[in-house]
């Protein structure tokens, strides 16, 4: 069969529609809706570790929370040991309650210094001297035994004990010690 | 032979060229491969839509669990902060300076022949890798007998002595020591005097068996 110039033509004019079409076709509506898919299709798998972390957390979380009690009980304790209030107001106050209970009066208690402590977030440590000016040794050391026993966020720093002149019998004492108390 | 007169050849090869018209064949061509794109982009279409729900299926989920996350992290430092807090608290408590054993342990190796004037002791901060809390004592007071310097002397060697089985490098030096001018009854005999001061030093070390067995009292 032989073309003719009209039939050649329309012949060309069809196979330029077809490019035509296939162009339209995978540049317009295909390419793009496949591009959409991997964009969404790649956002599922990139959320999906992520969602898989999230619950992860929240796990690990539950679980810390589920162990916190025995982790955070000394700090419990602590808190629970420490007054409301200024420590300016009730230390010293102990002090001399706990001194006199053990005997010796007349403690006079006074605020030195106060830092912040950076370690322990939440609290504060505060110096204090305290003044005995009438103690005899063996019960001034046991009314020390007993305040480091019976006060765990207190530490004597330093202490200085004088013989009196007057009195051979009793010594003057001063202590230095440091308290840790809630910010 | 019959002679056969087609005298509608014209319209018969109108037709046949109509019916091979390429333009046609190719609408048709590209007729059914558009179809077959339609069809093949619908499949594309329903699969992208599903991949979407997917997705914002996913979306909804992450949303929902990504604040719960974040507070959950929070809450979680929190916690750790608190119980890295406990620890240092316990540990500070342990390794604090108890001064009554040092006191009692002082009461046992004075002699009658010695007076203590003056004590004075402190301890400074724990620092180093150790953890050892340093501690200073000054001692001063008067020794009596027929060799008050010697009294002094072995009241020296005797704290270093009793100290060091508790206590990390224990040293103890005289600061001090002169004969004194006063004279004193001892035993109804009057015998001279010397003056000092001693200056002992020590360390504990957090969690040694000797430190921790020396706590309570």
């Amino acid at each position: 069969m032989k073309l003719g110039k009209d039939e050649i033509q329309k012949l060309v004019l069809g196979i330029l529609l077809l490019f035509g079409l296939v162009y339209s076709y995978f540049d317009l509506l295909l390419g793009p809706l496949v591009k959409r898919e991997e964009t969404a299709r790649q956002s599922v798998n990139a959320l999906g570790p992520e969602i898989a972390s999230a619950k992860a957390q929240i796990e690990k979380t539950q679980q810390a929370l589920k162990n916190s009690p025995a982790a955070t009980l000394p700090m419990r304790q602590v808190e629970a040991m420490i007054p409301e209030g200024s420590p300016v107001a009730w230390f010293p106050t102990r002090m001399a309650e706990f001194f006199k209970k053990q005997g010796l009066d007349k403690a006079s208690t006074r605020m030195t210094a106060e830092t912040i402590e950076k370690e322990l977030p939440g609290f504060r440590k505060i110096a204090w001297g305290v003044d005995l000016p009438k103690v005899e040794f063996v019960p001034f050391g046991q009314a020390i035994a007993e305040l480091e026993n019976e006060e765990p966020l207190l530490e004597v720093s330093a202490l200085q004990i004088d013989a009196s002149r007057d009195d051979v019998e009793t010594q003057h004492a001063f202590l230095t010690v440091n308290n840790l108390v809630k910010q | 032979m019959a002679l056969r007169l087609n005298l509608y050849h014209e319209v018969h090869k109108a037709r046949a060229l109509k019916r091979r018209d390429p333009l046609k064949i190719s609408i048709y061509g590209i007729s059914a491969i558009a179809a077959l794109f339609a069809s093949w982009y619908f499949v594309q279409l329903v699969r992208m839509h599903a991949t979407n729900d997917e997705y914002l299926k996913v979306k909804a989920e992450f949303e929902k669990v990504e604040p719960m996350a974040k507070a959950a992290k929070k809450k979680e430092d929190e916690l750790a902060q608190k119980a890295a807090t406990s620890v240092l608290i316990g540990k500070r408590i342990e390794s604090r300076f108890y001064w009554a054993p040092l006191l009692a342990e002082l009461t046992q190796v004075v002699p009658r022949e010695v007076q203590i004037t003056r004590l004075g002791g402190e301890v400074s901060a724990s620092g180093g890798s150790d953890n050892a809390r340093h501690c200073a004592l000054t001692i001063d007071g008067l020794s009596a007998g027929a060799d008050p310097r010697h009294v002094a002397e072995d009241l020296r060697t005797a704290i270093a002595e009793r100290l060091a089985p508790h206590y990390k490098s224990v040293t103890s030096t005289f600061k001090t020591l002169e004969d004194g001018s006063e004279m004193v009854m001892l035993d109804g005999k009057q015998v001279g005097t010397a003056t000092f001061a001693i200056v002992v030093q020590m360390a504990t070390v957090e969690d040694k068996p000797t430190a921790a067995g020396r706590r309570k009292k």
